[in-house]
Parts: structure tokens; C-alpha cells; sequence
């Protein structure tokens, strides 16, 4: 904020300018952000690429395309009307909030109790941290045949019921459609708790040991501790965290499309592998991937501004001095 | 000043970012007239076929035309799909690249293509369509007329792959109807074999083939009239059909982790493993019935030191058990096409023309197994061919080949992207121990999700 302050303090005063015309040239300068010249490079590329193929996206919805060369037809918002009457884009919907709402859960509890953990005076902690971290770390195309390997018919996990004794509850979990989206978000918390844990575990780092030795000599128990002094000074990681997971959830593919393929009939599907399997198909329909994009975009800054707002609600309501 | 610099700066950026974009679309000069030419350097882009087989093809052509040379590039089905219109829009794309019937891909693909009419005329005469695969050039012609693939050949589906080993080693017989397949299978698991290998999971549109041989046994013209909007999906036949699949699975045929993957890599694997007495796999797999190329396709599924067994081709059974038997379907698989846009063309046309019209291109289509050659008349020349058990294997190599000639129903061609994956979709809810959904409900559900085709 200071350094922001200071930036905006040096534009106020101009550097003599040569040549007549300096009021003027102060008064434009005025106009133009400083360092606008060095981000212009990078700002090109972006606005060029991204945010061009973001308003190409908006404007081939409105088309019935195959893509290529092929001939575009103009549907107007049929695409749309397509995406809100398809119940496999409602399915896809369901389960992006199922995924979120399991994964952030997970995420939360388990960064927080490891983060816990690591912060407290345990043997070998470096070596848990790094078991801890490396799902983070690692492709979710490296790790899916594995993840593959445990799941299927005759996988692991089935392999261990039946040696407990437990065979009756083995099963096809990949394919199942009461099983498979739980695959799915088990997959997604493996590898999310580490990342977790990484936020809280520095974000624990940064609360004032002064604060904790208050509490203690205050009485405070553990618990509330926890819920009184580290979850608050937490909030905006978990804010992070909850806008992170959901913009996850909704760009969900990797995982998805090479366990399960979004399968068994659609019972796995989510937004990405949706968007996906309708420009991969043989037959491409450009025109509604692009509709079910803009849509996603929609959902994710809208749910993104949603969580912030409410997060800064809070925030205040916090700092707001109680009624005496 | 400064504004006006970086005002300057902005445009500059902004037409070389326009450039960067506009590359996209650039163009090269090509001569789309020009006669086929003794040199060249032409790349072939392509799903199919496997690389060595295409190696065998140019080694092949490269003894007649020493100066051309030619570079493939295998890709996988998506892959290929994902990656060929970007690289033809960019400019940049293959001179030749492998273009099918199926899902409308010749008005997708076809405006990147030459016509190719006059290439075939040159090659066979102006009687040339009756020279090649019944109906081949008219599923690679686009809406205006135009042939914007050359036919390499032709495909057939609709029977089975079964490991004769297994059988030999079970004591069993290959089925003919739905009760002697339920006995082969218990025969077949009672030596610690799967029965038949199947994957129905994923997105994946094999299981339409599973449906559609199913379909012929129950009444041999209900697919085509269901894909053409005859008749309906939902139709007392299409009940049938998904009847008789969720019966496979519960009496043994099909087994329970058909819904792990895809038919590749999970019904591919199991049995080129030596692990299951059937699979349901298309002419394409004959390839692997050679002495040699069973080996490299059992390594390729994980098998360390592989020992070949003996592949057959069986009849599908006659499941519905209404004696209707089973009717093979098929169509071209796929055809060479040109790029409007190569610097090769000449070239690309002494390839293309050699490997889909010439005698000897064709015999070296038919010799590797893998296609029909589109040519009539061509057929596999044994003498040049080595098989795992060729007093077993090429009598039925042979039939099969004389029935997929013949056959009269189309694979995919006149049925739509739609109605394959609703009947992939109906396939895998009926073979989902935890659907409930009743099989009414499903055809319901499925003949909603289908669209006709209008392709006659």
C-alpha cells in the first residue's frame, strides 16, 4: 500500500519537460498509468490472445459451426437454449458443486491439520511434508493409470475388501454411475490436500506468536485457540482457497476425462470434459462448446466475486468493535 | 511526444500480435492443376495405419519412385481429429492426409481437399467408380460432388475375434446362438478366462458395434431404419437388443468390469493378453493374425516375450435366437486426400494415386491385413504372407474377406454422431448394476438423444 502511495506521489510532481507545451505534456502524462510502457508488452499479448479468443468464443456461440472451413450458421441463442434444456449440462453442473464442496472440505480440514502438525514438534517432519506435498507436485497424467489401477474391477482396492473379508462391498467403481463421481472428487482430494497445507502451513507462519501466548495465558483451550485466533488470521487463504477450488471444479478435464471419461453415461461429467467431448467428437460443434465456455466464464467470475464480497463482509464485521 | 510514442508502440504491437493471429490463416501458392510429378518431398498425416505398416507402403512405393519421399505421422484417433484442421488452416499441414466417411468429416475436412475426380479418372478410366468398393466414392464425395478422398479401403465389423488356443484349452466349441455362447463361457471361466473381452466405458463409440450386430440378429433392417429415422430406437427391436445385453452380462458373457474403459485399451489388452476367448473388433485386427505382427501387438499390450496364439474370425451368434443369423456391415474405411493448400502437390498425386489405384500399391494394401483394397479384384497374397497357423487361419481370413466384400449395411456412415452416442450411452446404463432405470425408460431416453441421418 506504502509503495503504491509513494508511485502515485512521484506522478503528482513532473519532471521539467523540454520545450514549450510543458502544461499540456504534464497533463497528459497525468492521463497515462505510470509504467504503462512496460506492461504494454505483455498487456498486447493478453488482451491479443486471451481475451480476444474470450470475445471469439462469445461470438462463435451464436453459430451453428463445425469449425475448420466449414459453413457457419448463425443460430442466435439456440445454443444457449440447447445448453439450459440438456440434462447432461445440469449434470455436469451438479457434480462441479458436489467436487467443490467435497474437495474444499477436504482441503480445509486436511491443510489444516497437517499445517497443525508440521507446526508442532514432531519427528521426521520434512520427510511428512514432502509425502504430503508430492500429489501436488506430480501430473495428473502420471498419476491417473495408478489411480486407475487401484479403482478398477479388479484393482486394489477391491483386491483389499476381499482380503479383509469385505468382498461383498467390492465393486466396478469406475463403472458404476453411483461410484464414479466419488472416484472422481477422491482423486481430487488426493491432490489437493497438499495444497492446502502448503497455504496454511505459511500462512501459520505469519500469525504473531504473541497472539497465541495471550491466549494461553488468557485460559484458551486448543480449540479455541483455533477457532478464535488461527482460522480467522486464515480467512483470506480460505477465501483463496474456496475461489481456487471452485474455479477448479468448473475447469475440471484432466482427471476426469482420463479416468472415467466423464462416464458412465455422463454420470462423471463435468463443464471441461462436456466442453471437450463436443469439439473432439467426430462431429465438432464449435458453436455450442463455445456457448457451454462462455457460460463457465460466467459461473467462475460471478461465484468468484461472490465468495470475495462475502469474505470482505465478514472481514469488516470482524473488525467492527462489538456493542458494549 | 510520449503519447504519441506510446500510442506508436501499441499499433506496432497490435498489428504484430493482428500478424502473429493472422499467420494463422496464411496461405502458401500452391498448383492444384499440376500433373503428377516423379519427385517430391510429401508428408502423410494420418490415424491409421499403424506406422510400420505405412513404412511397408512407402518402402514399397519408394522401389517405382526412388525421388519421392515420403514421411508419416501416426496419430491417435483424437489426436488427429484435434490436430488436422488447425494444421491445414495454419498452412502448414500434411500434403496427404487420411480422410474418413464417418460423422460428416468430408464436408468438415473435404474444403481443405482437393477434387480428386480427375486424379482417379487418369489412374482407372472414366468407368473408374465401377473398379473400386461399391458406394466407396460416394461416401467420400462431399455435398457438392466433389471426391475429396481417394479410397484406400474398405472396412467390415459385425463378428468376432476368438482366441483358438482358449477354446482348445476349455474344451470349447465357438457358439453359434445365445445358449451355446452361455456354455462356451462357463467352459471358457472355468479355466480362469474371461469370456468375452468388452469395453463400454468412457466416451468411446464401440459399443455401437456390440448394439448393431445384437440389432441384426434381432431384425436385420431395424438399425438402419432406427439410424435413418424410419423407425425408432425405442422400437419393440431396440427393447430387445438392450434385453439381450443386459442378459450377456448377467449370464457370463460379457463381464463385470466392462465398464472400466474403453474397447481400447481394455477389451484390446485382455485379449491380446491371452486373457479372454472373444473380442469384438472390426477386418482391422486381421493384421494381427501374422506371425510377426501378433508379437509386436502383444508386446504393445504388456506381454514380455510374447507367444502368439491362434486369432480367428467367428461368425457373431445369432443371439436373438430368431434365426436371422448375423449380417457383417461395413464401408470404406478411409481414403488418402490432398492438401489444396501443399507445395507438393505433383508429388502427393503419384503417391496417392499409386498406393489407392495401382495394382501394386493395392496388392501391398491387401498383403498387410489391415484393409480391403478398395480396388476390386485385389486380394492378399498368401505366398507373401506368414500367419500364426495358416492351415487354420487363412480359410477363415478368407471367408470373411468374401462376406465383407459383399455385405450391404453401412458401419457409421448413415448414422449420426448423435445416435451413436445415445446408443452408447442406452449400452452402458443397461450394463450399470446401479442403474434402475426400466429398459422402456432407456429407449425412451435414447430415441429422445438420437437424431436421424438424412445420408441415403
Amino acid at each position: 500500500m506504502t509503495a503504491t502511495t509513494s508511485a502515485l506521489r512521484g506522478r503528482a510532481t513532473p519532471a521539467p519537460t523540454r520545450g514549450s507545451g510543458g502544461r499540456s505534456t504534464s497533463k497528459a502524462a497525468r492521463l497515462i498509468p505510470s509504467g504503462i510502457a512496460w506492461i504494454l508488452p505483455a498487456f498486447t499479448i493478453s488482451v491479443g490472445l486471451i481475451y480476444y479468443c474470450i470475445g471469439y468464443s462469445g461470438y462463435l456461440s451464436f453459430f451453428d459451426w463445425t469449425g475448420g472451413r466449414s459453413p457457419m450458421f448463425p443460430v442466435g441463442i439456440d445454443n444457449y437454449v440447447r445448453a439450459f434444456t440438456d440434462p447432461i449440462f445440469w449434470t455436469a453442473l451438479r457434480n462441479t458443486l458436489i467436487y467443490f464442496v467435497v474437495v474444499f472440505a477436504v482441503q480445509v480440514v486436511g491443510g489444516l491439520l497437517f499445517a497443525a502438525l508440521m507446526h508442532s514438534r514432531i519427528f521426521f517432519a520434512s520427510v511428512y511434508k514432502v509425502i504430503i506435498v508430492i500429489p501436488v507436485v506430480v501430473a495428473p497424467a502420471t498419476l491417473a493409470p495408478a489411480h486407475i489401477q487401484v479403482w478398477q474391477t479388479d484393482g486394489t482396492v477391491n483386491q483389499i475388501l476381499k482380503t479383509l473379508g469385505l468382498g461383498d462391498v467390492a465393486q466396478a467403481w469406475l463403472g458404476q454411475s453411483t461410484t464414479s463421481l466419488i472416484v472422481v472428487t477422491l482423486v481430487g482430494c488426493f491432490g489437493s490436500v497438499g495444497f492446502g497445507f502448503i497455504l496454511y502451513f505459511a500462512g501459520m507462519s505469519q500469525i504473531d506468536p504473541e497472539m497465541i501466548e495471550a491466549a494461553r495465558v488468557d485460559g484458551a483451550s486448543n480449540l479455541r485457540m483455533l477457532f478464535s485466533i488461527v482460522l480467522p488470521n486464515l480467512r483470506p487463504i480460505t477465501i483463496s482457497l474456496a475461489i481456487l477450488n471452485f474455479i477448479t471444479a468448473l475447469k475440471l478435464f484432466d482427471n476426469v476425462w482420463l479416468i472415467t471419461q466423464g462416464g458412465p453415461a455422463h454420470s462423471s461429467e463435468f463443464l471441461g470434459t462436456l466442453i471437450y467431448a463436443q469439439t473432439a467428437g467426430t462431429s465438432r460443434n464449435v458453436g455450442y462448446a463455445s456457448a457451454l465456455s462462455v457460460i463457465l466464464l460466467i459461473i467462475a467470475i460471478s461465484v468468484s466475486i461472490a465468495i470475495q464480497r462475502r469474505g470482505r463482509e465478514r472481514a469488516v464485521k470482524l473488525e467492527e468493535p462489538a456493542d458494549v | 511526444m510520449n503519447k504519441i510514442r506510446t500510442v506508436s508502440a501499441a499499433i506496432g504491437l497490435a498489428a504484430a500480435a493482428s500478424l502473429i493471429l493472422g499467420g494463422c490463416s496464411a496461405t502458401t501458392a500452391s498448383d492444384t492443376s499440376a500433373k503428377p510429378a516423379d519427385s517430391g518431398k510429401v508428408t502423410w498425416w494420418g490415424y491409421t495405419p499403424d506406422t510400420p505398416v505405412a513404412q511397408k507402403y512407402i518402402a514399397e512405393f519408394n522401389k517405382k519412385y526412388p525421388k519421392i519421399t515420403v514421411t508419416y505421422k501416426n496419430f491417435e484417433n483424437v489426436d488427429y481429429r484435434n490436430t488436422i484442421i488447425p494444421a491445414l488452416d495454419s498452412g502448414k499441414g500434411p500434403d496427404v492426409f487420411d480422410l474418413s466417411p464417418s460423422g460428416g468429416t468430408p464436408e468438415q475436412w473435404g474444403p481443405y481437399a482437393l477434387d480428386l475426380t480427375s486424379l482417379a479418372k487418369a489412374q482407372l478410366g472414366a468407368d473408374w467408380e465401377s473398379k473400386i468398393g461399391e458406394g466407396y466414392a460416394k461416401q467420400l464425395r462431399d455435398a457438392k460432388g466433389r471426391l475429396v478422398s481417394m479410397p484406400m479401403g474398405g472396412m467390415s465389423a459385425g463378428f468376432l475375434w476368438a482366441n483358438n488356443n482358449i477354446l482348445k484349452q476349455a474344451g470349447a466349441e465357438v457358439p453359434t446362438d445365445y445358449t451355446s455362447w452361455v456354455a462356451t463361457c462357463k467352459k471358457v471361466a472355468a479355466i480362469g478366462k474371461s469370456c468375452l473381452a468388452m469395453g463400454a466405458g468412457g466416451a468411446d463409440t464401440f459399443p455401437t458395434e456390440m448394439y448393431h450386430s445384437i440389432a441384426n440378429s434381432v431384425d436385420p433392417s431395424f438399425f438402419l431404419k432406427a439410424a435413418t429415422g424410419k423407425a425408432k430406437w425405442s422400437d419393440p427391436q431396440g427393447v430387445k437388443v438392450l434385453s439381450i445385453i443386459k442378459n450377456m452380462a448377467k449370464d457370463g458373457i460379457i463381464s463385470s468390469d466392462v465398464l472400466d474403459a474403453g474397447q481400447y485399451p481394455l477389451a484390446n489388452e485382455k485379449f491380446m493378453k491371452g486373457n479372454a476367448a472373444f473380442v469384438q473388433m472390426g477386418f482391422w485386427y486381421t493384421q494381427y493374425s501374422g506371425a510377426e505382427s501378433c508379437k509386436s501387438a502383444m508386446e504393445a499390450a504388456g506381454v514380455s516375450n510374447p507367444t502368439c496364439f491362434v486369432q480367428l474370425p467367428v461368425t457373431f451368434p445369432d443371439v436373438a435366437q430368431k434365426g436371422n443369423g448375423s449380417q457383417l456391415f461395413g464401408e470404406v474405411d478411409y481414403g488418402l486426400a490432398i492438401n489444396s493448400e501443399s507445395s507438393n502437390i505433383g508429388a502427393a498425386k503419384t503417391f496417392v494415386g499409386w498406393l489407392t489405384t495401382s495394382k501394386s500399391g493395392q496388392q501391398d494394401v491387401a498383403n498387410a491385413l489391415d484393409l480391403l483394397p478398395s480396388l476390386q479384384g485385389t486380394a492378399p497374397d498368401w505366398s507373401n504372407i506368414s500367419l500364426v497357423d495358416d492351415a487354420v487361419q487363412r480359410p477363415a481370413i478368407e471367408k470373411l474377406i468374401a462376406e465383407s466384400v459383399t455385405t450391404k449395411q453401412t458401419r457409421q456412415y448413415q448414422t449420426t454422431q448423435e445416435s451413436l452416442n445415445a446408443i452408447v450411452v442406452a449400452t452402458q446404463q443397461v450394463l450399470d448394476p446401479s442403474v434402475n432405470t426400466s429398459i422402456d425408460d432407456i429407449v425412451a431416453q435414447q430415441q429422445a438423444s438420437s437424431k436421424a441421418s438424412t445420408v441415403k
